[in-house]
């Protein structure tokens, strides 16, 4: 079976130190599904889209990313780490958009649009501008190729950041709460951008605090708090009619 | 009590002593006592200390002018910068070279590397210097050859280490050893999530080296370098007990001659301010240069929409 565009974890823990940040993690993500996550600060949202971007390493359980492990090979005993190469290959195929952009600051818009194709993939310059040409147009950002980071507004600088995730053509893409560090009015751009993305059947997981999109965009919401995932189905029944008392206190407290 | 504050709450500008309209009346600070006992004493110190440099004899202002362009000084002063450049090109070469090492994924590469800086930082670098000039001591010959086969070539060290080759070995070995450190700083200051969103993208240690981490830490290591680059010059002087022919050892080999020691002393003196202020001007504007491209190298959105923005977005 084609795994692309899936995301699958079983007894998922993750610890930094001795404190557990993630335990007893299932998820199944299928092709095209729309997930959102919330919950409160500290719940473990991000940590859990850093792992499955590889950025973190996780303890213990199953974690595969477009049907592979991500990061090990399983053998009948144990998980070997693959090399580093291997890695970063598993990693082309996933995007990750983050709170706090992180756009490349001495490269203009469009060469942070071209630095994955380019740098990572040797695809040729000529043809790689072209097409970030084309992904900052359909992020709304047509014009503003030759301009730098600091020129530019935080809705925008996330916006070119999502181009630059979307160069490298993933199977799944995670964004990490990519609206809280932008102005109120500058929220929207960015959501209309990843509402527009979903349409398009791409695999997206969401760790967000905007209620209206997640209940709007996503085809299953998990609740998260303490590392655990509390309460996990559609929209409608986790947002409109949650079964925790956990979930109502903290719906109560962001609506 | 109540009476007066109700007063002043009714009427703020009632309180006021004489005529001109509060709003108007600027704000002064008054310059304390201190300041002007201050500006007198420093007065004192300066005046006296031209007086002594203006009525002393001993200082022979005559012979400073007649030496400070002699052919012998200016040969030294040239060859203080040669010496200069040399020894900061080698040792910025070689110190992002440990630098690099210093940050390899492989332990035992790092601990060498750290070696390295912590011997070179850790003993003085005039022993150094002399050290290297000895160093024929040590290792009588140098054979050069491919390990483990009959072809060699033997070098007699003691004739392919010379006095300025010692002066470039051990000045450009000391200062790697401090540039080492600067790169590392450098390195350091790049923020995490640059390092993150390269390797989201996938991208391999040296490309990540070459297009993210080094152009970014630029802000921090130019301007550190270039005071390496003064501080280098004025190190320079160190070699003259190798007897390697530069500013201080020109003057020396003077006043060894003529016994016009403090003359001599003031012409160098002389020179390495000169020289020092002239380098200090581009260091002051790449200092700047540098402070700004920092404020701008960050995640802080731009505070002012740009023109374009303002002109209409496609969003």
């Amino acid at each position: 079976m084609n795994g692309d565009g899936t995301v699958y974890a079983r007894g998922l823990r993750k610890s930094f130190g001795d404190r557990v940040v993630l335990d007893s993690i299932d998820l199944e993500v299928a092709c095209g599904e729309i997930v959102c996550i919330i919950g409160p600060s500290g719940s473990g949202k991000s940590t859990l889209l850093r792992c499955i971007d590889g950025l973190e390493e996780i303890d213990r359980g199953v974690l595969r990313v477009n049907g592979e492990d991500l990061g090990f090979r399983e053998t009948p005993t144990s998980y070997q780490a693959l090399k580093r190469k291997e890695v970063a290959a598993q990693r082309t195929r996933i995007g990750m958009v983050f709170q706090s952009f992180n756009l490349f600051p001495n490269m203009t818009a469009q060469e942070n649009v071209m630095s994955g194709p380019v740098l990572v993939k040797g695809a040729p310059k000529a043809e790689s501008r072209r097409r970030a040409d084309a992904l900052l147009t359909s992020v709304g950002l047509e014009g503003h190729g030759d301009h730098y980071p600091w020129q530019l507004s935080g809705g925008q600088q996330q916006r070119v950041a999502i181009a630059r995730s979307l160069a490298m053509d993933p199977q799944v893409m995670l964004f990490d709460e990519p609206t809280s560090a932008l102005d109120p009015e500058r929220v929207g751009e960015v959501l209309a951008v990843m509402k527009d993305l979903a349409q398009r059947g791409m695999t997206m997981l969401i760790a967000t605090h905007e209620m209206g999109f997640a209940r709007e965009v996503a085809d299953t919401v998990i609740f998260m708090d303490g590392g655990l995932v509390v309460e996990k189905g559609k929209p409608a029944d986790v947002l409109g009619n949650p079964q925790e008392a956990r979930t109502c206190k903290f719906l109560e407290s962001v609506l | 009590m109540t009476s007066v504050s109700d007063s002043v709450r009714m009427d703020p500008d009632k309180e006021n002593l004489a005529g001109s309209d509060a709003t108007n009346k600027p704000r002064v600070h008054r310059r304390g006592a201190l300041e002007y006992v201050a500006w007198v004493a420093c007065a004192l110190v300066a005046l006296g200390v031209i007086r002594t440099l203006l009525t002393n004899e001993n200082y022979q202002w005559d012979v400073v002018a007649q030496y400070v362009t002699a052919e012998t000084v200016l040969r030294g002063l040239v060859m203080t910068v040669v010496l200069t450049i040399l020894c900061m090109t080698f040792g910025a070469l070689l110190g992002l070279v440990i630098a690099v090492l210093r940050a390899s994924p492989l332990r035992p590469v790092r601990i060498l590397a750290g070696a390295y800086v912590t011997f070179f930082r850790g003993t003085p670098v005039l022993v150094q210097l002399i050290f290297w000039f000895n160093i024929a001591a040590l290792y009588p010959n140098l054979a050069i050859g491919i390990p483990f086969t009959d072809v060699s070539q033997d070098i007699d060290v003691n004739r392919l280490i010379s006095a300025t080759t010692a002066a470039v070995v051990g000045l450009s070995l000391n200062q790697a050893a401090y540039q080492a450190e600067i790169f590392r700083g450098g390195f350091a200051s790049v923020d995490k999530g640059q390092i993150e969103a390269a390797d989201s993208l996938g991208m391999s240690r040296g490309t990540k080296l070459r297009r993210i981490i080094v152009p970014q830490s630029m802000p921090t290591i130019v301007p550190a370098t270039g005071n390496q680059f003064i501080g280098m010059f004025k190190e320079t002087s160190l070699v003259s007990v190798l007897g390697v022919a530069e500013l201080l050892q020109s003057v020396q080999l003077i006043y060894a001659r003529t016994y016009q020691t403090i003359p001599l002393l003031i012409v160098a003196c002389v020179w390495y301010l000169a020289m020092t202020l002239l380098l200090s001007y581009p260091q002051s504007l790449i200092e700047k240069k540098f402070s700004r491209t920092r404020a701008r190298v960050s995640n802080e959105p731009a505070l002012a929409p740009t023109p374009t923005e303002l002109m209409g977005d496609a969003k």
